[in-house]
């Protein structure tokens, strides 16, 4: 008889007689383990549902506080129902809601991009950074789209759309035929971008490099980060093609009159400009920034553009725990 | 073994102590395929080279733990690798409270985690560094002498030490008559030994008049009726072993685990981009160079046959754990660092109940280190003008790691 164990929401079968660590390793699931034998300590995970049979887990390694805690040791535990494995610090997270929204406004604020906003019948709870997934009517696909809202701003989803030819969300649907009034089926928040929870922002300089409407996130993170910090160091990086690709640099203007160590800085990447920085964003932070140690960075955009920012930040040795990534993968890249 | 015909094994008779050292992996990939028991005369002792067999020798009941012949004339007796029965649970007893994982949890990071910024502070705006010698044996050796009651000693000192410890406890080449072939190569270690007495002694005599919560005054007090104490020479088998490999092995295994690394450089990416990682890269790194590759042994209680080899009782075997964590039985392409291998159990922590005490401690040290380095320098690169080398048989890691950076 065999029981299921899920770690990290991946379902593992294991045999009754099976130890849960040698269901794991043998499903290629890696967990920690060093002597397979009860003696290390190495393994120990929480049982979070289900139970299991401790077999002969030393007192040593395992206390009987530990043990009544929920702890086990995964190489010599066995399950005796299905078993669900807690993760490492179990993060809270909103809850996933189907959502039915309506459009409240379209709008055309550079070229081949949309603001679009969606009415919410009630709250949405989620953090700043997050996206909610639209399905296309018509043909059920669903595409995702970042907020770029502040937590607060709970009952209005703004979402920055950059049309894709031959897109079957954008050109086929958000940039054709979507109206004012146009009920839309949505479910969010969805994604791990977005900042720490306040008790955790020690309110540390931050860098934001946003590609296109990779802006969007960064609009709601880089207003929550300066509302809890309003004198904190904040870089917002605009890497567009050219200046016509550019949008609301009045909100940004205002928000650097607000926030004195605020500062917003498009780069255009295809058209030489007297007025505006040229290049790539994230060469212009290496030119910019000479060490970004202590810093926490935000990539938002296409995925080689998230790339190239996780290499630029690291060269100015920022932390790689406090580089966060948003990639725009295309649908059919999703996989 | 289906068949009783006996392998050739002359050409084992060829076998140096020095090419071991430099690179047994040739040596004991042929026994795996050929022999994994067999008599190796330059060691003159058995050897278990494959995972299998190793294992079978490491936890079975017709065998106990011995210590080899140099281990033994660099230790003593009775040091903990080398004793049974009440001797080795009253050591075991001794060094186990400080190494269990709750009482670990309770300190490890609050250790660890200053020792290397420390070591990183002094180098880290340097934009080069030899990572060896500034990094990994410096974080390993500091934060196990502050946990035995050495932070008097430093960290070069105890580096030297199981420098030279190791050296006198892999001099391991025998000749035909059963006598050490190269004497000579005990004397560092006494000399290490005689220096370590001068120093430790001192402390021991403080440790038994005022007990404080260092490992070593607890190694003395714990267990014992009032006023009294473990007698010195008791423990100073045990001290050596921890002052060799307890001090040594987890910077071999931060530095292997790098090197490792280094030759998937996709791979060293995803590690220094993802801290959640470091953990299975340090298991496999332990995997592709295990740190204690070859210094422990079993000896047979009763006459046995292991692997188709008829031996008689009182056997030595020596235990290849480095030669049985590259078994292509288990392992695909086992001389490959690969962070995705599917994941297996490992060898390099030994089995049965001679294995290594600080598993959790070490893996934590070892953890927390990469950590710090890899947050202090996340654009870590290999020095390519300067190659990495391997040395050793009993202990196995790169004498050097150069790397280079921007600043
Ligand atoms: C987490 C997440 C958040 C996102 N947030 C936003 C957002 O806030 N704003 C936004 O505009 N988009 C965002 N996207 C991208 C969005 O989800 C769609 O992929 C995009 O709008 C294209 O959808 P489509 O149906 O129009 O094109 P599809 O029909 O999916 O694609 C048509 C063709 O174009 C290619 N293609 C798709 N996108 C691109 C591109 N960017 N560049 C070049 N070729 C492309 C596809 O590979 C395909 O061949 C996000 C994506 C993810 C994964
Ligand atoms: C990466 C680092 C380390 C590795 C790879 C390692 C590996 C090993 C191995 C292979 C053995 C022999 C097991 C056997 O014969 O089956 C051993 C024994 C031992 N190790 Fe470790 N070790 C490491 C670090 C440590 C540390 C830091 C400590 C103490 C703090 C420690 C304490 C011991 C002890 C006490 C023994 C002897 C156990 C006995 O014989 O009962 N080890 N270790
Ligand atoms: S792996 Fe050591 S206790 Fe489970």
């Amino acid at each position: 008889m065999g029981f299921a164990v899920t770690v990290g929401g991946r379902r593992v079968d294991c045999a009754a007689d099976q130890s849960l660590l040698d269901a794991c390793l043998r499903a290629g699931l890696w967990m920690p383990n060093s002597c397979n034998q009860g003696t290390c300590g190495t393994c120990k995970l929480k049982v979070v549902g289900g139970e299991v049979d401790h077999r002969d887990s030393p007192f040593d390694t395992l206390t009987a506080e530990e043990r009544a805690a929920g702890l086990a040791l995964a190489c010599q535990a066995r399950p005796v129902s299905d078993v669900e494995v807690g993760g490492a610090g179990d993060r809270s997270t909103h809850p996933l809601r189907d959502l039915t929204a309506t459009v409240l406004e379209v709008a055309d604020i550079a070229r081949d991009t949309r603001r679009v906003l969606l009415g919410l019948p009630e709250p949405l709870a989620f953090s700043a950074g997050q996206y909610v997934e639209l399905v296309v009517p018509g043909s059920g696909a669903r595409r995702q789209y970042s907020l770029a809202n502040t937590a607060d701003e709970d009952k209005v989803l703004e979402l920055h759309v950059r049309r894709v030819p031959g897109g079957v969300a954008t050109d086929g649907w958000l940039f054709d035929g979507l109206a004012v009034g146009d009920v839309v089926a949505a479910t969010g928040p969805l994604g791990d971008f977005h900042l720490p929870p306040e008790s955790d922002d020690d309110g540390g300089p931050m860098v934001l490099v946003g590609g296109g409407t990779g802006l969007a996130p960064l609009v709601g993170i880089a207003r929550t980060a300066l509302a809890r910090h309003p004198a904190r160091e904040v870089v917002l990086y605009h890497g567009v093609r050219g200046a016509a690709d550019l949008y609301d640099g009045d909100r940004f203007a205002e928000l650097a009159e607000q926030h004195p160590n605020f500062r917003f800085v498009p780069v255009l990447s295809d058209e030489p400009s007297s007025e505006h920085r040229s290049g790539f964003p994230t060469d212009a932070f290496v030119d910019d920034v000479p060490s970004a140690r202590g810093w926490s960075g935000w990539l938002c955009g296409p995925p080689a553009m998230v790339e190239a920012g996780v290499k630029a930040f690291k060269r100015r040795r920022m932390a790689p725990r406090h580089i966060h990534r948003e990639k725009f993968t295309p649908a059919d890249a999703l996989g | 073994m289906t068949t009783t015909e006996k392998p050739d094994l002359s050409w084992l008779d060829d076998v140096t102590m020095t090419e071991l050292e430099r690179n047994p992996y040739r040596t004991y990939e042929r026994l795996r395929a050929e022999a994994p028991l067999a008599f190796v005369p330059v060691l003159g002792s058995y050897v278990a080279s494959t995972a299998e067999v190793c294992r079978e020798v490491a936890t079975s009941p017709d065998f106990e733990g011995v210590i080899t012949p140099a281990g033994g004339r660099t230790f003593g007796h009775p040091a903990i690798i080398g004793v049974n029965g009440d001797i080795h649970a009253d050591l075991r007893s001794m060094v186990e409270p400080a190494l269990q994982p709750v009482e670990v949890d309770r300190w490890i990071d609050d250790l660890v985690r200053p020792i290397a910024r420390r070591y990183l502070e002094q180098f880290e705006n340097d934009g080069r560094a030899e990572l060896v010698s500034q990094y990994c044996e410096p974080v390993s050796v500091r934060s196990l002498g502050d946990l035995l009651g050495l932070q008097s000693v430093d960290s070069d000192k105890l580096r030297d030490w199981f420098a030279k410890l190791n050296r006198s406890f892999t001099n391991a080449a025998m000749t035909e008559e059963g006598e050490f072939a190269n004497p000579e190569g005990f004397r560092e270690g006494d000399e290490a030994k005689a220096e370590i007495r001068a120093i430790v002694d001192p402390l021991i005599d403080k440790w038994i008049e005022e007990p404080d919560d260092s490992a070593i005054s607890h190694w003395l007090h714990d267990g014992m009726p009032p006023g009294q104490t473990r007698d010195r020479e008791y423990i100073y088998p045990t001290i050596y072993v921890y002052l060799l490999g307890a001090m040594q092995e987890p910077g071999h295994g931060m530095a292997s685990t790098l090197v490792g690394l280094f030759s998937r450089p996709e791979q060293f990416e995803q590690v220094v981009d993802d801290p959640v990682l470091i953990p299975r890269a340090i298991s496999e790194g332990m995997r592709w160079t295990s740190p204690i590759w070859s210094a422990t042994a079993r000896i047979s209680t009763k006459d046995v046959t292991v692997a188709g080899v008829d031996i008689p009782a009182g056997t030595p075997v020596m235990l290849s754990y480095g030669s049985a964590n590259h078994d292509s039985g288990v392992y695909e392409a086992p001389s490959t660092y690969d962070l995705h291998r599917p994941p297996l159990p490992h060898l390099a922590f030994g089995a049965g109940s001679h294995a290594c005490a600080g598993i959790y401690f070490a893996n934590h040290v070892m953890r927390i280190a990469l950590e710090e380095l890899f947050e202090a320098i996340p654009n870590l690169e290999r020095d390519t003008g300067e190659g990495v080398e391997f040395w050793g048989w009993g202990f196995r890691g790169p004498t050097s790691l150069h790397v280079t950076w921007e600043v």
